[in-house]
C-alpha cells in the first residue's frame, strides 16, 4: 500500500464535514459502485450529513428503513445541536439501529464501508458512524458438492461467513462456542473467524492457531486454502494436516472433539485442526448409519487407501521381476494379454496413469455435460482401443481403473489426490527395483507420515502413537452408546453418562399397558 | 542427544524397539548357524539365549534405574573417567558397526537371494542407507514409532507363517532334546546372544529418553517376552516342519521355511508378502544400530548431536556392510565365528561391567543420585 494513502488512512477524523468527506473521495477514489447519498437530518435548518455504502453489498431495505427514513423523516434536530450532544447522543436517539457504533480513524471507516456497513457522516460531528447493514445476493444454503453422504444433513456453506458462523451456532447451543474474528490480508482485508468450544478444546492449542495466523502477512486471501498453507505443520509435504470441509455437522462435530475450526469469509471450505490422517478417510454418515454399517464403509475405504497406493506397483514389480509369486493360470492370461504390447511394464503403466489424470482433470475442468462426454470417451473409447491397437494390456485396463476407482472412495479431495500423487514414486521404484525399491518407498513414506504432526498432534495417531481410548472410533466405528469419552486431544472427556446401551424392555412393560402382548 | 534431549519416548515404544532388534536377524540367518553347532538342539539354545538376553536386558535397566538421567556410557563415564568412557563409547561404536553389517547381511541375502539375483549388491546397500540415514534425521521419536509399525509386521508374518505351515508341524522332529550335550547347547546359544547383545545395547544408551522410569522394568520384560516368544516361534517350526538337517544347509533358512509354507491351493507362495513384512521389521533394525553408531561416534568426538554424524558415520557403516556382504562364505564365517566374540562382550559385558563398577563406587552414585544430576545429553 502506498505511504501516503496508509497516512490518509491512520489520521484522525474531524469534526468538518466537508474535510472527512474529501478524505473519503481522496482515499477510495471514484469507484461506481460506491454511493455517496448526501442529507440533510431534520429538515432545512437539521444538521448536513453524507452516507456512504456499497452497491451491491448492502441490504437496501434496511438501509432505506433503518437509516434513511429516520435521518429524512427528521422534524426536530435541535439535540443534535445541543452542545452536550456526543457520539452517544447520535448512537441512542438518532438511530435505531441493532449495530452501530463510532469510530474515529478513516481506517475503521473504510473497512467497514468496504465490508458491507453504511457510514454515516455528521457536520460537527469528529466520528463517523458504522450501520451495520450488511447484506447483497448471496448464495444460499445448498448440499456440499464435495463430500456427498447417504444419510445426514443436507446443508453445506456458503461463501458469507456469518452464514458459516450461524450453520455452527445452530447446531451447538453451547454457551462455551466462541467464535472470534481476526482480519487477515492487507489489501483484500479478509474476514477470518476462529470458532471452538472454550472447555472442550485444549489452552494451548488456541493460542498456537493465534500464534499462527498473527504471524502471517499477505496480501491477499482468497480462499481458506491460503490460509492452509500458512499455518500448516509441514509445508513441503505431499500430505494435507489440516482437514478442509464444506460440512458444518463435521465441523460441529469436530469442536466437540475439541478441535478448532477456522472460517474464511468468500469460502465455503472451513479448516479444522488437529487434524490425524485416518479421518481424511471418514465420512459425516459414517456417525450417522448404524455403527455396522459406518464401520464396514470405513473398511472399504481402508482398503480403497491400500489399493489406490499400492495395486500398480504390486503389479508392476510381479510382473517385470517376480513372476514366480502369481498363481500359474493368473500369470499365464496376464502373459497372454501382454504378447502384443511393445512397452515394457513400467512404461505401459505410466501411460495409462498419465491418460487417466488427463481424463479426470477434462471431466473436472470442462462444462458439466461435455465433462461427462470426454470421461466416456477416455474411458470406453480409449480404453478399448488402446487394448485392440495392442499398446496395452486387458488386465492393465483393469488395474489402472480399480485404482482409479478406488482413489474416489476416499472422502477427501486433498487427501486422495496425495495418495494418487505418492503412487507414481511407488511405481517407479518397484518397476526399477522390484520388491527392494517397492519396500524402500513404502518404508520411507511410512517414516515421513510417523514424522508429521498436526497442531501438535502425532499424524498417525491414534494407531501410532498407540492410544487404547481412541480406538472406538478409528478402523472401525464403535456404537454410541460405548462411545463414553472424547478422544485424547480433547480438555474434558466426558461425553456421556453411564450404561446409555438400549435394554431390552421389561416384560410386562413393553406391550402389555396398551394391550398388544 | 541434542535435539532429541526433550524427546521422550513411551514405554509401549520402548518395548517396540526390544522386539524389533531382537527378531529381524535372530530368524533369518542365526537359526541356521545354531542348527549347524548345535543340530537338533538349536531349538533348546534358542531357549537358553532367550533366557540369558532377557536376563541381561533387565540388568542393564536395573543399572541405568540408579542414575535415570545418564545413560549406560554416560554412567561408565562418571564411575571409570572421561578415558575409559572414552574407551567404551569406542567399542560400542565398533559393535554398532558391526550390528548393522550382521543386519545388512540378513537384508541382502533375503532378498538377493529369493528375489532379485540381478541387482548389485552396492544397491541394495545403498538403498538401506538412504532409509536409514533418512529416517535418521527424523530423530528417535520417529524410529520408536516405527517400532510400532514393525511390531506390528513381525505379528502379520509370524501369523502368516503359522496359518501355511503349522499343518505340517511334527513335534517328533524336536526330539530328542540335547543330543549334543548342555554345556554345548549352552555354548551354542551365544550366537542367539549376539541377537540379544543389539536390544540390550540400545537399552542402555536411550532408557534414559523412556518416559516414566517406573515403567521401564515391565517394558523391558513385556519385550524380553514378546521378542522370545515370536522368535522362539521360528526355530520350533523348522525344526518340526522342515526337520532340523533341512533347517542347517540354508544361509537363510527362514526364507527356505516361509517357501514351503501356503494356504490352499491358489496362494502357494506368499512369501513375497512375508519378506515385505519382515524388511520393515529390518530395516527398524538397521535404523537402530545407525543411530547407536551415529551416537556412539558423536559421543567418541565429544559433538553435543549425533546429526552431524550420522552421514559420515553411514558411509564408514555402508563400507562395512558391503565389505562383509560382497561373499557369501565369508559372511557366514564372520556371524558364526567372529561377531559373537565381539557381540557378546559388548553387548552383555558392559551392562555387567557397570553393574559391578557400580557396586563397588556405590557411594558415588548415591551422591549423584541424590543429587538429583540433571539429564544429560545421551
Amino acid at each position: 500500500m502506498a505511504p501516503e494513502l496508509q497516512e490518509m488512512l491512520d489520521s484522525k477524523t474531524r469534526v468538518k464535514l466537508a474535510h472527512n468527506t474529501l478524505m473519503m473521495e481522496q482515499i477510495l477514489g471514484e469507484s461506481a459502485d460506491i454511493v455517496r447519498r448526501d442529507l440533510q437530518c431534520g429538515g432545512t435548518d437539521g444538521v448536513p450529513g453524507v452516507l456512504y455504502f456499497v452497491d451491491g453489498l448492502v441490504d437496501e431495505r434496511q438501509l432505506e428503513e433503518g437509516i434513511l427514513r429516520p435521518l429524512v423523516g427528521l422534524n426536530d434536530a435541535s439535540f443534535l445541536r445541543n452542545v452536550e450532544a456526543d457520539d452517544q447522543t447520535v448512537i441512542d436517539r438518532l438511530l435505531i439501529h441493532s449495530s452501530i457504533s463510532a469510530v474515529d480513524t478513516y481506517q475503521k471507516a473504510v473497512e467497514s464501508l468496504l465490508s458491507g456497513d453504511a457510514v454515516l457522516w455528521l457536520d460537527q460531528y469528529a466520528s463517523a458512524f458504522v450501520i451495520s447493514v450488511r447484506g447483497g445476493d448471496k448464495r444460499s444454503i445448498e448440499e456440499p458438492q464435495t463430500e456427498s453422504i447417504l444419510r445426514g444433513p443436507r446443508d453445506g456453506f456458503t461463501e458469507h461467513i456469518r452464514t458459516n458462523t450461524a450453520l455452527i451456532r445452530r447446531r451447538i447451543k453451547d454457551p462455551s462456542l466462541r467464535i472470534e474474528s481476526i482480519i487477515i490480508g492487507e489489501r483484500t482485508r479478509t474476514d477470518v473467524n476462529i470458532a471452538y468450544i472454550a472447555d472442550l478444546v485444549k489452552p494451548g492449542l488456541v493460542k498456537e492457531v493465534y500464534k499462527r495466523l498473527q504471524r502471517i502477512e499477505i496480501d491477499a486471501v482468497l480462499e481458506s486454502g491460503y490460509i492452509e498453507e500458512l499455518i500448516e505443520d509441514a509445508p513441503l509435504s505431499p500430505f494435507p494436516t489440516l482437514l478442509g470441509t464444506e460440512r458444518p455437522d463435521r465441523v460441529a462435530a469436530g469442536l466437540l472433539e475439541g478441535r478448532l475450526a477456522v472460517l474464511v469469509d468468500n469460502t465455503p471450505f472451513v479448516l479444522l485442526m488437529p487434524t490425524y490422517f485416518w479421518e481424511f478417510f471418514h465420512a459425516s454418515d459414517d456417525y450417522y448409519m448404524r455403527y455396522i454399517a459406518g464401520s464396514f464403509f470405513r473398511l472399504i475405504r481402508y482398503l480403497a487407501l491400500f489399493i489406490s497406493l499400492t495395486l500398480s506397483s504390486l503389479y508392476v514389480l510381479l510382473v517385470s521381476f517376480h513372476q514366480e509369486m502369481i498363481p500359474t493360470q493368473l500369470a499365464l492370461t496376464i502373459a497372454a494379454g501382454r504378447e502384443s504390447v511393445p512397452f515394457p511394464v513400467l512404461v505401459e503403466v505410466l501411460v495409462m496413469e498419465t491418460a487417466f489424470e488427463l481424463m479426470r482433470e477434462a471431466g473436472i475442468r470442462m462444462p458439466k455435460p461435455v465433462g461427462q462426454a470426454a470421461s466416456i470417451v477416455g474411458s470406453l473409447v480409449i480404453g478399448q482401443a488402446a487394448v485392440q491397437a495392442g499398446i496395452v494390456s486387458p488386465i492393465m485396463v483393469i488395474i489402472i481403473a480399480i485404482s482409479g476407482i478406488s482413489s474416489f472412495v476416499i472422502p477427501n479431495f486433498s487427501a486422495s489426490f496425495s495418495i494418487r500423487l505418492m503412487r507414481i514414486p511407488l511405481i517407479i521404484a518397484s518397476g526399477t527395483l522390484g520388491l527392494l525399491g517397492f519396500l524402500i518407498v513404502l518404508f520411507m513414506m511410512s517414516v515421513h507420515l510417523l514424522s508429521l504432526r498436526s497442531f501438535g498432534e502425532p499424524y498417525l495417531a491414534p494407531s501410532v502413537p498407540f492410544r487404547p481410548n481412541d480406538q472406538k472410533d478409528s478402523l472401525f466405528r464403535f456404537p454410541w452408546w460405548s462411545m463414553k469419552t472424547r478422544p485424547q486431544m480433547a480438555q474434558s472427556a466426558d461425553r456421556q453418562g453411564n450404561n446409555q446401551r438400549p435394554q431390552k424392555p421389561s416384560h410386562q412393560s413393553a406391550g402389555a399397558e396398551d394391550g398388544t402382548s | 542427544m541434542g535435539k532429541d534431549v526433550r524427546v521422550q519416548i513411551t514405554s509401549g515404544m520402548f518395548t517396540a524397539l526390544i522386539v524389533n532388534l531382537v527378531y529381524p536377524k535372530a530368524i533369518g540367518l542365526t537359526q541356521g548357524i545354531m542348527e549347524r553347532q548345535a543340530g537338533g538342539d538349536f531349538w533348546l539354545a534358542t531357549i537358553f539365549a532367550i533366557l540369558q538376553g532377557g536376563l541381561v536386558l533387565l540388568l542393564t535397566v536395573w543399572v541405568v534405574n540408579r542414575l535415570p538421567n545418564r545413560s549406560l556410557a554416560e554412567q561408565a563415564d562418571v564411575v571409570l573417567g572421561k578415558w575409559i568412557g572414552k574407551v567404551i563409547h569406542l567399542s560400542l561404536f565398533v559393535f554398532f558397526v558391526g550390528a548393522f553389517g550382521a543386519s545388512a547381511i540378513s537384508f541382502v541375502y533375503h532378498l538377493m537371494d529369493y528375489f532379485l539375483p540381478d541387482i548389485p549388491i552396492y544397491v541394495f546397500v545403498l538403498a538401506i542407507l538412504v532409509v536409514t540415514v533418512y529416517a535418521l534425521f527424523h530423530g528417535l521419536e520417529v524410529i520408536s514409532r516405527m517400532a510400532i509399525v514393525g511390531v506390528f509386521s513381525i505379528l502379520m508374518l509370524n501369523i502368516l507363517l503359522l496359518i501355511g505351515s503349522l499343518k505340517d508341524f511334527d513335534v517328533s522332529q524336536l526330539l530328542p532334546v540335547l543330543q549334543s550335550g548342555f554345556t554345548h547347547t549352552l555354548w551354542v546359544s551365544r550366537q542367539h546372544d549376539t541377537d540379544w547383545a543389539v536390544p540390550v545395547a540400545i537399552t542402555g544408551l536411550i532408557l534414559p529418553y523412556v518416559s516414566k522410569p517406573k515403567e521401564w522394568r515391565s517394558s523391558a520384560l513385556v519385550g524380553a517376552f514378546f521378542g522370545g516368544v515370536t522368535v522362539l516361534m521360528w526355530p520350533m517350526l523348522e525344526a518340526g516342519v522342515l526337520s532340523p538337517q533341512e533347517t542347517g544347509q540354508y544361509i537363510v533358512a527362514c526364507m527356505q521355511m516361509a517357501r514351503s509354507a501356503e494356504i490352499g491351493h491358489f496362494i502357494h507362495r506368499y512369501e513375497m508378502i512375508m519378506v515385505a513384512f519382515f524388511g520393515i521389521s529390518l530395516l527398524v533394525q538397521l535404523m537402530l544400530c545407525l543411530f547407536g553408531a551415529s551416537l556412539s561416534a558423536a559421543k567418541l568426538i565429544g559433538l553435543k548431536d549425533y546429526r552431524p554424524a550420522i552421514v559420515p558415520v553411514a558411509l564408514l557403516v555402508g563400507i562395512a556392510a558391503y565389505l562383509l556382504v560382497l561373499d557369501h562364505n565369508w559372511a557366514i564365517i564372520w556371524l558364526a565365528d567372529w561377531w559373537p566374540w565381539l557381540a557378546v562382550p559388548v553387548g552383555f559385558g558392559l551392562p555387567i561391567l557397570v553393574g559391578l563398577l557400580s557396586l563397588i563406587r556405590y557411594k558415588k552414585i548415591k551422591q549423584l543420585a541424590a543429587s538429583g544430576s540433571v539429564a544429560q545429553n545421551a
